[in-house]
């Protein structure tokens, strides 16, 4: 939105763009520092909207500071809050070409390409937690062209047992990982029962750029499937090994 | 009769355990899927085999402090393993293997502890040192715990007490022989020591002149069903109630006496999850429910039933 010169704090997880790192940490953002965010003598405080930040935001009015809470849980909260930002800011125009861009994520007319590989997102592997349908991941799967085995779980996120991951079977198994290698629990005989962890078929999602929905959202969802296409190739180029050659 | 039925129980247990599961797997089927093999019945069995440890475990326990309160964990040792995980974590410590191994080493180190303090002044595991002693550490561990929590910024933290409360779901043939290695040691100990055992609900003082060497059976009963314990937390987590209800139930049926009530503890804790295992995998299948909320819904209704019988009797 062209507003980055006149951010005066951030949180410890802000990383993105790299010039954000410039800026001085208040610290954690879940709840904030409140005397920490009031030094920077900022005249508007934005926070993620959720239990603890609603006692924050109120604290911070109350020392008269004007604070605004923002739902950022799924793509379609993007781009109501580019405008409500583009509005605080004074900034409505640049704002509104944004918040169109992120509308058009989630809008039918675009063409979505038909799921063709399975995925399940093993977000914690004892006890098995997987991402349900309520969930940015599971959004950001159907749009690079995935459907989630676990869409039926309504939740966000839920502790399911090892057998039902092996019983649906899905091609992929997605984690966040910063350090881009493959979990630990690949290596657990139990896992080895899903076909995905023993044919290695993980697809490693770096956490910054797929854990939230942000203004990088578009390119989280063009890489996912750049990454789904090019295992795609990798397994038809493998697939003749395979066949038998009566056949 | 008693027996049969109990057998009868357990595995029928054991059979629902590897017969039902959110995958619908054909009864002919059975012995061929690998769903079966590799998931089904190492779970069964592990639930069985810690289930049963958790219930010596807290006969035992409750005998030794002679406080019909005392559970496998109170002692301190799911502090300890507590910490023990979310240290690893926090510490980065990878490899299929860390957070057992670290759960274990963090319950050791809790019970080394709790053992130390039991011994201060001449205390001699003077079961009110040891409650108190189990508390405190307990109650240190967690404190501990948490100020890791709230500071590193690990966000696997979180999923620690995912694990530590976290149940079967790391059930594999692996884990089944570690465990069905290590447990005959200390429940051969435990029902070695059941006939001083016996004499120790007559007090101490008494339990010395009919001929026992009480501190010795105190300290083995204490190190044995202790290291059940740990090796539990390791496998499984923390899983409640089940070394606390168990032991009272199998106390109502087979009587005081150890050299029947431990074996019944055993078979009786290892129905119970099993069958609590089995309810949490398939309830809310294709979503699980954790094994301790199981034992819980269970036990505490028992529980509150043997209060009242032991209220109006």
């Amino acid at each position: 939105m062209g507003a980055g010169d006149r951010v005066v704090g951030r949180t410890q997880w802000c990383d993105y763009p790299p010039a954000a790192l410039a800026v001085p940490s208040v610290g954690d953002g879940m709840p904030p520092n409140v005397e920490a965010v009031a030094a920077r003598h900022p005249d508007l405080v934005v926070l993620y909207n959720a239990g603890p930040n609603v006692t924050a935001a109120q604290q911070l009015e109350r020392i008269g500071i004007r604070t605004v809470l923002l739902d950022m849980n799924r793509l379609e909260d993007l781009g109501p809050a580019t405008r409500t930002l583009g509005r605080l800011t004074g900034l409505e125009q640049r704002a509104e070409s944004l918040a169109q861009a992120m509308d058009s994520l989630t809008s039918t007319a675009v063409d979505r390409p038909r799921p063709s590989s399975t995925v399940a997102f093993v977000v914690w592997d004892n006890p098995p937690i997987i991402i349900g349908h309520g969930s940015y991941l599971d959004q950001l799967a159907a749009a690079a062209g995935a459907r989630n085995v676990f869409s039926d779980v309504t939740a966000p996120s839920a502790q399911v047992s090892l057998e039902s991951i092996v019983a649906r079977d899905p091609e992929w198994i997605a984690v966040l990982s910063d350090s881009g290698t493959v979990p630990a629990f690949a290596k657990r005989r139990e896992w080895r029962a899903v076909r995905a962890v023993r044919e290695g078929h993980f697809l490693l999602l770096q956490g910054s750029l797929f854990g939230h929905p942000g203004p990088r959202s578009g390119e989280a969802i063009r890489r996912f499937r750049a990454m789904l296409v090019r295992n795609d190739e990798g397994a038809q180029h493998a697939a003749p090994l395979h066949q038998a050659p009566n056949r | 009769m008693k027996w049969t039925l109990l057998v009868v129980v357990a595995v029928l247990a054991l059979v629902t355990s590897v017969i039902l599961g959110p995958a619908a797997v054909p009864l002919g089927e059975l012995l061929h899927s690998d769903i079966v093999w590799n998931l089904r019945v190492p779970r069964a069995l592990l639930a069985f085999l810690v289930g049963g440890s958790l219930g010596v475990a807290g006969a035992s326990l409750q005998a030794l402090v002679r406080n019909p309160l005392a559970d496998p964990f109170l002692l301190g040792l799911s502090g300890g393993a507590g910490l023990g995980a979310v240290v690893a974590i926090a510490l980065h410590v990878s490899g299929p293997w860390a957070l057992p191994i670290a759960a274990f080493a963090g319950a050791l180190a809790a019970l080394g502890l709790v053992y130390r303090l039991g011994l201060i002044g001449g205390a001699a595991l003077d079961p009110r040192i040891l409650l108190l002693g189990g508390v405190a550490i307990g109650a240190f561990a967690a404190a501990v715990t948490t100020a890791i929590v709230s500071l590193a910024d690990a966000a696997e933290l979180r999923n620690a007490f995912l694990w530590l409360w976290g149940g079967l779901s790391g059930a594999s043939w692996d884990s089944v022989l570690l465990v069905v290695l290590y447990i005959p040691i200390p429940l051969a100990v435990l029902l070695a020591a059941s006939r001083p055992l016996d004499l120790l609900a007559l007090g101490e003082e008494s339990a010395g002149y009919l001929g026992a060497d009480v501190e010795v059976v105190k300290r083995r009963v204490y190190l044995a069903a202790s290291l059940l314990t740990a090796a539990a937390v390791a496998v499984s987590g923390v899983i409640g109630f089940v070394g606390l209800v168990v032991p009272h139930l199998a106390r109502l049926t087979w009587g005081h006496r150890h050299r029947v009530l431990l074996p019944a503890a055993f078979l009786g804790g290892g129905a119970l999850l099993t069958f609590a295992d089995t309810l949490a995998r398939t309830a809310v299948a294709p979503r699980e429910l954790p094994v301790g909320v199981v034992t819980a819904l269970i036990g505490v209704p028992v529980f509150a039933l043997l209060l009242r019988r032991w209220t109006i009797a």
